[in-house]
């Protein structure tokens, strides 16, 4: 059992470094393809389980319009939010899989399948399409604050606590965040109370306005906090330093043995898809990802500061080795996984 | 302050393509936050991507127009036909609708657009004044265990809102908080009371339930009295309230100014609370409790005022630290990303032409309210002389419209219309309609931030009441609830036998 944990946590590292920084080059290097048999003849719908103003809702907002002003087939976008992506992902299921319906999901839907295998599996139940963001986390305070100042006086200061500390995050059983704080509290023999926020706003809120102690979140999602000067990373999740935060150390660094848990984001169809169809829509997607426009978009959210592109097979080979990563973490914690 | 604002006035103004954009919005706004189900949200999705072409100001402004109007525009709907166009215009309905069914539809409509335009025109002023210090104020010293408090104080005030006794006002009023916890928890993810159905998952949306409580309960109501021959079309009453009526209202009007703009400047809160807390509180400060819930015109008055006052609060932590406090100011981040702008401290120093006009046309569609809205209710208004049989079945078409598209779920009309048999049903006992729907809304606010507000303290109740805000809130409201319950007891004493 411990082997093959280390296995899948090392598959995961490998599939993780596969992401260095580099210098921008589209992957596919067709610049049109012809219609399968007219395919798409009308508008295609893609299904969001979040709202449209949050993460996915601008990742999804983006691609579609990069892959519209690609191929000039409209995209509808169909916010199915609630239930984090269990009813946009339900929806997505029932749709008729003709390729014209398409989904945009996270990485939620890996941890979801891996607490329970009677969800849908992204990497067999669907087919990836593209992956188009692929993030780290950071631990997070105010440039003001005092009383610490870097991950190791933070964790002294935790310490000091007794389990008063807070950190905000989105701990919703089984979720990235959770799991990794874990890895974390494990690693560091700290106690830390996690405050969890659905939203945005409340948790960078609760940061700037001294309610928590430290924020746990990805540096695209703060990227305003960071220009601003009101936040600093005082620690990155992630096995190297990126060249943007040269100056914050990884957790490996600080004596942390665990490999880092990212968040994705990218787009699916369905596996009973005509195989033609997929084939296109696999094109337009994976080429809509190079359109200057969507390169601005992911810059913007400091996602090219490690690689964020990953085609059908690349997806598939991040989402196997995620899966059981989540499922060997859900057992340890006593989760019951299905 | 002046010099800035006739700065961004003249910017606004003195270009027609700016000012085209602007009359959009503002029309735009109205329509859409009047049509149940078909928000300002949905039109703010529609335009988001065309902002791209649009000056950094224009796209922004189009916002914040959008914002001022559509949350004005589904008053009118509240009043007219028990619809309301977004949760913040549900309070409207609670006595906006009985005074249509009483023939003071304009009455009502008038007190609206005026209140409406006074809260958003006042809380625009605030807002151009003291942005930044209101807004790092409000994050230092509101947390989440504030805001619980909050609910709990306004729910203190529930139970004597449209029920025939308090008891059935509070049973009223846990109904709707029990029906708030399903789906999954707001902190830990864990699923309650979905029966297996994935998308209840989500728990019950806000829309269908209001709808079915309110539209279709009402469409039964009527059906009945129509099928037993008590149906009588509501008079239309075209008279708009006259200036010395409003003014007896000034104090309510006050006080939904401060309620709305306090709520409003919490981060992800926004006009919903706002209204029901400006409801709540014209409920507290009242001589005549009963009367809420049946005509009053004060509880349209105090949440119109209340949630326009909420829209230039909302602003202010966007613009002051980047921190929407609603879907659409959401959105607004959005707009200002296409842009290569990011919404925060720096704004104002790297774009305060573009921050000026954003202001000068808030205030200017807060004003238009006005005058637009007097001129579209008189026209609305002779919708109510349209027969029941071709208005019901409109209306139930509208509700059922609104419900699906909102997520796009079966689901969702199956909810409104298990609400509406279950409003209509509750309204033949005695039971409390707004009751439910406050409840319903203030109860999903209030679990996340009581269990957020909890881990914060460590559960140490200690810790709890060590913040004044908390405290003080909490102890109104208890204070509050033990006063009806005592009256209660009393009114049973009253009309025992014995006494």
């Amino acid at each position: 059992m411990k082997h093959s944990f280390k296995a899948a946590f090392l598959a995961a590292g490998l599939v993780a470094m596969a992401g260095a920084a580099n210098a921008f080059e589209c992957q596919v290097k067709e610049a049109s393809m012809s219609k399968p048999g007219g395919f798409p003849d009308r508008a295609l719908t893609m299904i969001v389980p979040y709202g449209p103003a949050g993460g996915s809702g601008q990742v999804a907002a983006a691609m579609a319009e990069a892959v519209t002003s690609l191929t000039g087939v409209s995209i509808n976008r169909d916010h199915k939010s609630g239930g984090s992506g269990t009813v946009g992902m339900t929806a997505y299921m029932a749709a008729p899989a003709d390729g014209y319906s398409v989904l945009e999901h996270i990485d939620d839907a890996s941890s979801a399948h891996a607490l329970d295998s009677s969800r849908p599996n992204p990497a067999s139940d669907l087919i990836p399409l593209v992956t188009s963001q692929v993030t780290f986390s950071q631990i997070y305070i105010r440039t003001n604050e005092t009383r610490f100042t870097d991950w190791k006086s933070f964790v002294e200061w935790v310490k000091a606590q007794n389990g008063n500390a807070t950190i905000a995050n989105v701990s919703k059983e089984g979720s990235m965040e959770r799991v990794t704080m874990k890895f974390i509290t494990d690693s560091t023999g700290m106690s830390i109370q996690q405050i969890s926020f659905d939203k945005g706003a409340p948790r960078y809120g609760a940061l700037l306005g001294g309610q928590v102690d430290a924020l746990y979140e990805q540096p695209g999602d703060v990227r305003k906090f960071l220009d601003s000067g009101d936040f600093k990373p005082i620690l990155t999740i992630f096995n190297e330093r990126p060249d943007v935060f040269a100056d914050v150390p990884t957790h490996r660094e600080m004596g942390m043995d665990f490999e880092p848990l990212l968040r994705f984001r990218g787009f699916y169809v369905h596996k009973d898809a005509p195989k033609d169809r997929v084939d296109w829509l696999k094109w337009a997607f994976q080429r809509g990802y190079c359109e200057d426009s969507y390169q601005k978009f992911n810059e913007s959210k400091f996602m090219t500061v490690i690689d964020s592109y990953r085609d059908t097979e690349g997806s598939i080979a991040l989402i196997n080795a995620t899966i059981p990563q989540y499922r060997e973490v859900y057992k340890q914690m006593g989760l019951d996984v299905k | 302050m002046l010099e800035n604002f006739i700065a961004g006035s003249a910017a606004l103004f003195g270009d027609p393509f700016t000012v085209a954009i602007f009359v959009f919005g503002v029309i735009g706004g109205m329509l859409f936050g009047a049509i149940p189900g078909v928000s300002m949200l949905t039109l703010a999705a529609i335009l988001l991507p065309f902002t791209s072409d649009l000056e950094p100001a224009q796209g922004v402004m189009l916002f914040a127009v959008i914002y001022c109007t559509g949350t004005y525009g589904g008053a009118i709907t509240a009043i007219l036909f028990n619809i309301p166009g977004a949760p913040e215009n549900a309070p409207t309905a609670f006595d906006g609708y009985p005074m249509t069914k009483q023939g003071r539809a304009g009455k009502a409509v008038g007190a609206a657009v005026l209140c409406s335009a006074i809260g958003g025109i006042s809380s625009a002023l605030v807002m151009m004044a003291a942005t930044e210090p209101l807004a790092k104020w409000a994050i230092r010293n509101i947390g989440p265990p504030e805001i619980f408090a909050l609910v709990f104080f306004g729910l203190a005030v529930a139970s004597s809102v449209g029920g025939r006794t308090i008891w059935k006002g509070w049973l009223s009023v846990l109904l709707g908080l029990m029906v708030a916890t399903i789906g999954q928890d707001p902190v830990g993810g864990i699923e309650r009371y979905n029966f297996g159905f994935a998308d209840l998952a989500a728990g019950i949306a806000f829309v269908p339930a209001i709808l079915g409580f309110f539209a279709v309960s009402e469409i039964f109501v009527q059906a009945e009295k129509k099928v037993t021959g008590k149906y009588d079309a509501p008079p239309v009453g075209m008279s708009f309230p006259t200036i010395l009526e409003l003014w007896r209202y000034k104090i309510a009007v006050v006080r939904s100014i401060l309620v709305g703009f306090f709520c409003g400047i919490l981060p992800g809160i926004g006009a919903t609370l706002a209204a029901f807390m400006g409801y709540g509180e014209a409920v507290r400060w009242s001589k005549d409790k009963k009367s809420f819930g049946k005509g009053n015109m004060e509880g349209v008055i105090s949440s119109e005022t209340a949630n326009n006052a909420a829209t230039g609060a909302a602003m202010i932590p966007l613009l002051a630290l980047g921190l929407p406090g609603g879907a659409l100011t959401a959105m607004m981040v959005a707009v200002f990303q296409m842009h290569d702008l990011e919404p925060g401290p720096l704004v104002f120093y790297n774009s305060p032409d573009l921050i000026w006009i954003v202001f000068a046309a808030m205030f200017y569609a807060n004003l238009s309210i006005l005058i637009i809205g007097v001129m579209e209710t008189k026209t609305i208004m002779y919708l109510l002389k349209v027969p029941f049989q071709f208005l019901a079945p409109m209306i139930l078409l509208l509700a059922s419209i609104g419900s699906y598209i909102g997520r796009g779920l079966v689901l969702d009309v199956v909810v409104m219309f298990v609400a509406g048999i279950l409003g209509f049903l509750l309204r033949r006992s005695g039971y409390s309609i707004p009751g439910i729907v406050l409840g319903i809304i203030l109860g999903k606010i209030g679990e996340q931030n009581f269990a957020q507000g909890m881990q914060m303290v460590h559960y140490d109740l200690v810790t709890y009441f060590s913040r004044p805000i908390c405290t003080l809130l909490i102890l109104a409201g208890v204070l509050t609830l033990g006063f009806s319950i005592y009256q209660a007891f009393q009114g049973i004493k009253q009309k025992s036998p014995a006494s």
